[in-house]
């Protein structure tokens, strides 16, 4: 072994964020998994609005100006879906890798690695969005308000799906099992999007459920996303306080429960 | 990041005490390692071996006692331990995802190396550690030998104070092993101070300066390899049989010759019985002429200096089933 420096002059949290952040990021575009996050997205779109288009046409008539209109804040919420859970597969191999046990013994933050990982979902839950975006307007959405709304709306997406990154990376980080993992995170989000205000009126669900559609958080972001990205007239309700306020009810609560969750599962030492 | 502080020390552990619910992992455990001094940390699994290297490299806190690494507390100052060391744990901590060269100029980046440098010295890494073929290829195609090597490879972009490697030649073969043991063999000469856990007898007794042995989360000896074998006294009787099924007869043969603990060491692998010959060659002819006297056939017979096995055998706890590997716990 050559004599080497002991020096590190360039030992910065943010700098060590970024190299933990460009491992994720770099492989992706080799490993085929920047093609599967794109292609995840135009599945959700084909494979819900191939199907169901015209029979949800005349179900959807009085309150969009088309099943596209309608349909499209779903689609984009399960496209980041998809994104945000694979953080938990990532997340899992760290920690049964030991890498996680390894950084701890290193000259790093706690946080540094979990931020990181959070950091390349919000990059995919960002490709995801945009392509479930075009494939909107491919199928006949439109944003209908101005740029400080369409803003607003990714933003929104953004976050949810940051949080839910945070989430499925403390599942994964506690549980330790990538192969186990990935089934089980992606079937609630599609039983919630099924079963949401996402696909058909609340109507026109059976009596018994219609409390539960009407309020499970994917129904609220969906009507928040709704009204952010309006509809041509007599359509797109207004962005009121009633509509956005459920959806950051539900934001902080996420935030709220996560937070002590992920004091427990990162200071756990092994 | 500073060159760190002067110390005297290079590792100081002192009244460690450490349990995990009822379970008592490390009791009163006290041990030093000077500068460029190759320690090895010989116990069973579930010994407290890890728990000793946990404790050290600041993943975990000692219920009492105190622990310094190159100078710095392990409970008050873990930023500094954390700058001084290298931890290789027993399972191989790498990002399977990249390429060798690129876990390699991944881990500099982390330790603060700007981008070029830690190119370069990726590049010398990979050349030491005879890795350039491979290096352009996902380490998840790699031997467990390649893993291991870039897996220390990875801790030493920057120089380390102290070095701690956890069981890191278990489930490598022979090859493999002796790279390792040459590469710790020369961090010696960097003045590296190495703290190093096995479970191979022959390992600690070829790198160690210094052994001390563990058992149930206890100190049991400590002192040199041949210091340990002088503790153990006399000389060793072994008895290797033409034909192993024989061996169990031989036991039985030998009788009272043949120490219960000795006896209950045997195993379905034993090759051969290793026991105390008190009286030198009187015992061992004692012992050929039981045999010779039941008809059994053996290979060779050879009077010799006790192995680390048989210091290992005489000083852990009598109860045989103490003995019994317990599966190690998935360390993470």
């Amino acid at each position: 072994m050559r004599a080497t420096s002991t020096a590190g002059p360039h030992l910065s949290t943010r700098a060590q964020w970024w190299v933990l952040t460009t491992r994720f990021i770099a492989p992706t575009l080799q490993n085929g998994e920047l093609a599967l996050t794109i292609a995840s997205s135009v599945v959700f779109t084909a494979g819900f609005y191939i199907p169901l288009h015209q029979i949800m046409r005349t179900a959807t008539l009085g309150v969009a100006s088309s099943y596209a209109q309608y349909l499209m804040p779903l689609i984009g919420l399960e496209a980041i879906t998809f994104a945000a859970i694979s953080t938990a597969f990532r997340a899992a191999t760290d920690s049964v890798q030991g890498l996680n046990r390894r950084f701890r013994s290193m000259p790093i933050a706690p946080l540094t690695p979990v931020t990181a990982r959070i950091t390349a979902a919000v990059y995919r839950c960002l490709v995801s969005l945009t392509v479930a975006v075009i494939c909107g307007y491919v199928i006949g959405f439109r944003f209908h308000r101005s740029a400080v709304y369409i803003v607003a709306f990714c933003v929104l997406v953004i976050v949810i799906g940051a949080l839910l990154s945070f989430g499925a990376d403390l599942i994964g980080t506690a549980t330790r099992n990538p192969e186990a993992m990935t089934p089980l995170l992606i079937l609630p989000p599609l039983i919630f999007g099924l079963l949401s205000v996402g696909v058909q009126p609340v109507e026109q669900f059976p009596h018994w459920i219609q409390p539960i559609v009407r309020n499970q958080p994917i129904s609220q972001f969906v009507d928040t996303m709704r009204a952010l990205a309006g509809d041509s007239t007599p359509f797109g309700g207004p962005v009121t306080w009633s509509v956005v306020a459920p959806t950051l009810a539900w934001l902080c609560g996420l935030a709220a429960i996560l937070a002590p969750a992920s004091a427990m599962v990162l200071s756990r030492r092994a | 990041m500073s060159t760190g502080r002067a110390f005297d020390k290079a590792v100081i552990v002192d009244g460690i005490r450490k349990t995990f619910g009822e379970v008592v992992a490390l009791q009163e455990v006290s041990f030093e390692v000077g500068r460029g001094e190759v320690i090895g940390l010989l116990g069973p699994n579930g010994a407290g071996k890890t728990t000793i290297v946990d404790i050290l490299s600041t993943l975990s806190r000692p219920d009492r006692g105190h622990a310094s690494v190159a100078g710095y507390d392990c409970v008050s100052e873990p930023a500094g331990v954390r700058r001084s060391i290298m931890l290789t744990g027993q399972q191989v901590a790498i990002d399977d995802m990249l390429t060798g060269l690129e876990n390699l100029v991944m881990f500099g980046r982390l330790y603060g190396l700007s981008k070029s440098t830690a190119r370069t010295r990726a590049k010398e890494l990979i050349e030491e550690f005879d890795l350039v073929d491979a290096g352009n290829r996902r380490v998840k195609t790699y031997s467990g030998g390649m893993r291991r090597r870039i897996d220390i490879a990875c801790g030493l972009v920057v120089r380390p104070q102290v070095v701690f490697l956890d069981e890191p030649t278990t489930g490598l073969d022979p090859r493999s092993r002796q790279s390792i043991w040459d590469l710790v063999s020369s961090f010696k000469g960097f003045g590296i101070a190495t703290l190093l856990t096995t479970q191979y007898l022959e390992e600690a007794d070829a790198l160690a300066d210094r052994i001390i042995v563990i058992d149930h989360g206890r100190i049991i000896a400590e002192g040199t390899a041949d210091e340990l074998k002088a503790r153990t006294g006399g000389s060793y009787c072994e008895i290797v049989p033409r034909d192993f099924n024989d061996l169990l007869v031989i036991a039985e043969t030998l009788g009272s010759l043949l120490p219960e603990k000795n006896r209950a060491a045997l195993t379905s692998e034993s090759d051969r019985i290793a026991m105390p010959a008190p009286d030198g060659a009187s015992t061992l002819i004692e012992a050929v002429g039981r045999l010779a006297a039941a008809n059994i056939d053996v290979a060779d017979v050879a009077l010799r200096r006790p192995s680390l096995d048989d210091v290992f055998l005489a000083l852990t706890d009598d109860s045989p089933e103490a003995r019994i590997p317990v599966p190690t716990e998935v360390i993470g």
